[in-house]
């Protein structure tokens, strides 16, 4: 029995590689049960990545377009562009908030990121203490933006920490919320608080994978420090990089967490995020909240793109 | 309430509340409530209840209610409470979901939106039981577009100026003494010179300004055109709601500079602490003020907001109505039902004042003479009132109030002199609403 089950399976053997000499694994044909598990292990997240990503947002994008309170369906009305039509034409705040994402992309793509590269590249070239800075500066990457948010809210309102520090009550308190000329510099500040650590690990992990015999290579040719870092290092962290941009578009763009434990609804720092949620949440939803969402989704779509091609990419390799 | 009246939008129906009403209801002897008491009960089984609170005062109140009932009845409820902004946030998704069989809820508008809906459970039986322990503007109140009654008041209380008695012996100021604008310039002055805060605001939440340009217009433009605003038969581009604004700008520089960082609270703390001289708020925080000591609580005082148009006098009052409603989608309707019944029963309000947080209940039971000095003042004010709106955001679209009023007076703070643009910016955004 032994000898001619080896001999069947011998002979499978032989026929397979007979078919197809070049490629005998692709074209191997999967057994039932393999085409079974298979079925399982793609089919299920596959379903439930439709029922929960891209069914909530194909519907959302059909909301954009009608009237709905968000309770009867057959409230339903159609209202073609309206809704649209209302953001662009007729509510300032949305360009309020526009300026607001802009800020904070412009802030974390020419502050944040790069303080966060420098960060790393510091601690990666071990200088003193850099085991303290590293954990220091990555502390606040262990906590939720929602719990960031609350910290600073205790720090800096007008009955916080920093007012009692300086010795003023809430009478005349440093409005550091409440001015609107510098509030979201105030944001500013507090999310790269968080972002830079972030930066700091994800760019300090790719540092850890180049070669180091590429920068003594640079160094013996007489390379200054900025010069390795530029011409061998950073070409050599593309991937890293690229993740790195696409993080901060993203990080920017879907700001919400922060702004809603301090603002709440109110529109004391009108972001995106904080829109679509204000115009959906709470009683007598209006679907200019899904209208909103569809606008970011769309701004988001290109850095997201780029984001998973290049994490396939890496994959592949 | 007459036909016309009857075909204007949901937003008005809360506006009848008429004085005399309110005051014989308030005034009232609590014969009716003892006949009644026998009522509640019954072999409901298990139930919860939803409270939009998480502060000590009402929650004492709360739970006091919630055992006093369990105690009668043998049916447990379970006491699930959230933060109030982040319950209003929820409340759609809520209802729709699994909601609490009973919870804590606001009269009007608010209130018809949801019955509307078919979320909310019919409490027509439980009135017919105990109805005649209010008198019929809280239950005009508690209707629905559809005649049927959906809500059970608990308290009300009035906006007003409020003083600490103490500061304002100390002022040399007679608060009777301030009837006009006039009076009420010349106390800002005053208050302004001895170095104090003499308008206390805040508007961080996006809310509390509302209740500023409520009296305002009321004082100045009448109960009739707010109303008419409010549900959008009048312009905000008029230049009637323009000048509004313009007495706005005359208070703000008596106020806080922190307009915009603070929240309701904070403005509270500010007359708590005697940083300001006054304020304009709800009376719902003598709570607070009692957490604090039964001296800062005897210490408050309110007056009516000052007449600025003759015409008008001191005649409208935002007093918006709290309560109970219950949940369709609740696993235990009748629970609900039973528990509400208890809730709006003199036996359930004598349960929450038993526990000693000041509240102005809206049962005739409560009876008046057993009324604390500042409660006494509260009625006072409602009674020279023959107007009485709820506020703002109770008033209108809540698809208006939030997202599109609120930021629109925020914005103003910032800066005053954008009034032009900004009211023709709430114009267009009105217009561009969608139908109803």
């Amino acid at each position: 029995m032994g000898r001619s089950a080896a001999a069947l399976s011998d002979g499978k053997l032989k026929r397979t590689t007979a078919a197809s000499p070049k490629r005998p694994r692709r074209r191997r044909a999967f057994s039932r049960s393999d085409r079974f598990t298979l079925g399982v292990f793609v089919g299920v997240p596959t379903a439930i990545h439709l029922l929960l990503v891209w069914i909530p947002a194909t519907l959302t994008i059909y909301l954009s377009f009608t009237y709905w309170t968000g309770i009867n369906y057959s409230d339903i009305t159609w209202a073609g562009l309206a809704n649209y039509d209302n953001i662009f034409t007729k509510t300032p705040l949305f360009y309020d908030a526009v300026r607001n994402n802009v800020i904070w992309l412009v802030w974390f793509a020419l502050i944040s990121t790069p303080a966060g590269v420098l960060l790393a590249y510091q601690i990666d070239r071990q200088i003193r203490g850099h085991r303290f800075y590293q954990s220091a500066y990555y502390f606040p990457v262990v906590l939720s933006l929602a719990v960031t948010g609350i910290i600073w809210n205790f720090m800096l309102r007008s009955d916080g920490f920093i007012n009692g520090l300086i010795g003023r009550d809430i009478s005349n308190a440093v409005s550091f919320f409440g001015n609107y000329d510098i509030n979201i510099y105030v944001i500013m500040v507090i999310a790269s608080w968080r972002h830079v650590g972030y930066i700091m690990l994800l760019y300090l992990a790719g540092l850890k994978a180049v070669d180091p015999t590429l920068r003594e290579a640079a160094a013996i040719d007489g390379a200054t420090e900025w010069e390795t870092f530029r011409k061998v290092v950073l070409p050599a962290m593309r991937p890293v990089n690229i993740i790195i941009v696409v993080i901060t578009i993203i990080e920017s763009l879907r700001a919400f967490d922060i702004i809603y434990v301090i603002y709440g609804t109110s529109a004391g720092l009108p972001i995106l995020g904080v829109l679509v949620f204000q115009n959906i949440a709470g009683e007598g939803a209006s679907m200019k909240g899904a209208a909103y969402a569809v606008i970011l989704f769309v701004l988001s779509i290109g850095p997201i793109i780029a984001y998973l091609r290049q994490q396939f990419r890496e994959d592949v390799s | 309430m007459t036909t016309d009246q009857n075909k204007v939008r949901g937003a008005d129906v809360g506006y009848t509340l008429n004085r005399r009403e309110l005051l014989i209801g308030a005034a009232g002897v609590a014969g009716a409530g003892a006949l009644l008491a026998a009522c509640g009960g019954g072999e409901v089984g298990p139930l919860t209840f939803g409270a939009r609170t998480v502060d000590e005062s009402p929650t004492k109140q709360l739970k006091a209610l919630v055992a006093a009932y369990e105690a009668k009845t043998g049916n447990t409820v379970t006491y699930n409470a959230t933060e109030s902004n982040a319950f209003q946030n929820n409340l759609s998704q809520y209802l729709q979901g699994t909601p609490d069989d009973a919870f804590q809820w606001m009269a009007g508008y608010r209130m018809q939106f949801f019955a509307e809906q078919g979320l909310l459970v019919d409490l027509t039986d439980v009135w017919d039981k105990i109805g005649d322990q209010y008198s019929e503007s809280y239950k005009i109140a508690s209707t629905g577009l559809d005649g049927k009654q959906y809500f059970i008041p608990q308290s009300w209380y009035p906006w007003g100026m409020h003083f600490r008695k103490s500061m304002l012996a100390e002022l040399g100021i007679d608060p009777d003494g301030i009837y006009n604008w006039d009076d009420f310039m010349k106390m800002l002055d005053g208050m302004k010179s001895k170095g104090l805060i003499g308008f206390a605001a805040a508007d961080k939440g996006g809310w509390e300004a509302m209740g500023t340009f409520d009296i305002l217009n009321a004082r100045i433009n009448g109960y009739q055109f707010h109303v008419d605003l409010m549900a959008g038969r009048e312009k905000w581009t008029d230049a009637r709601t323009a000048e509004v604004f313009k007495y706005w700008e005359m208070l703000v520089p008596y106020m806080n500079d922190n307009v915009l960082d603070l929240e309701w609270d904070g403005a509270m703390q500010l007359l708590l602490q005697k940083k300001a001289g006054a304020m304009l708020m709800g009376s719902w925080f003598g709570g607070n003020f009692k957490e604090q000591s039964d001296a800062d609580y005897e210490d408050l005082w309110i007056i009516p907001f000052p007449e600025i148009n003759p015409e008008h006098k001191r005649d409208t009052i935002d007093a918006p109505i709290d309560g109970f409603c219950a949940a369709k989608n609740g696993a235990n309707n009748d629970g609900g039902k039973d528990f509400l019944a208890f809730a709006g029963d003199m036996e359930g309000v004598q349960a929450m004042l038993d526990t000693g947080v000041p509240m102005t209940s809206a049962n005739k039971g409560q009876d008046t003479s057993t009324y604390d000095a500042f409660q006494t003042q509260q009625l006072a004010v409602m009674a020279e009132a023959k107007y009485i709106t709820q506020f703002l955001d109770r008033d209108t679209r809540p698809d208006f109030a939030g997202p599109i009023v609120g930021p629109a007076l925020q914005s103003w703070f910032k800066n005053p002199k954008d009034v032009n643009k900004i009211l023709e910016s709430l114009q267009s955004q009105w217009d561009a609403l969608p139908p109803l």
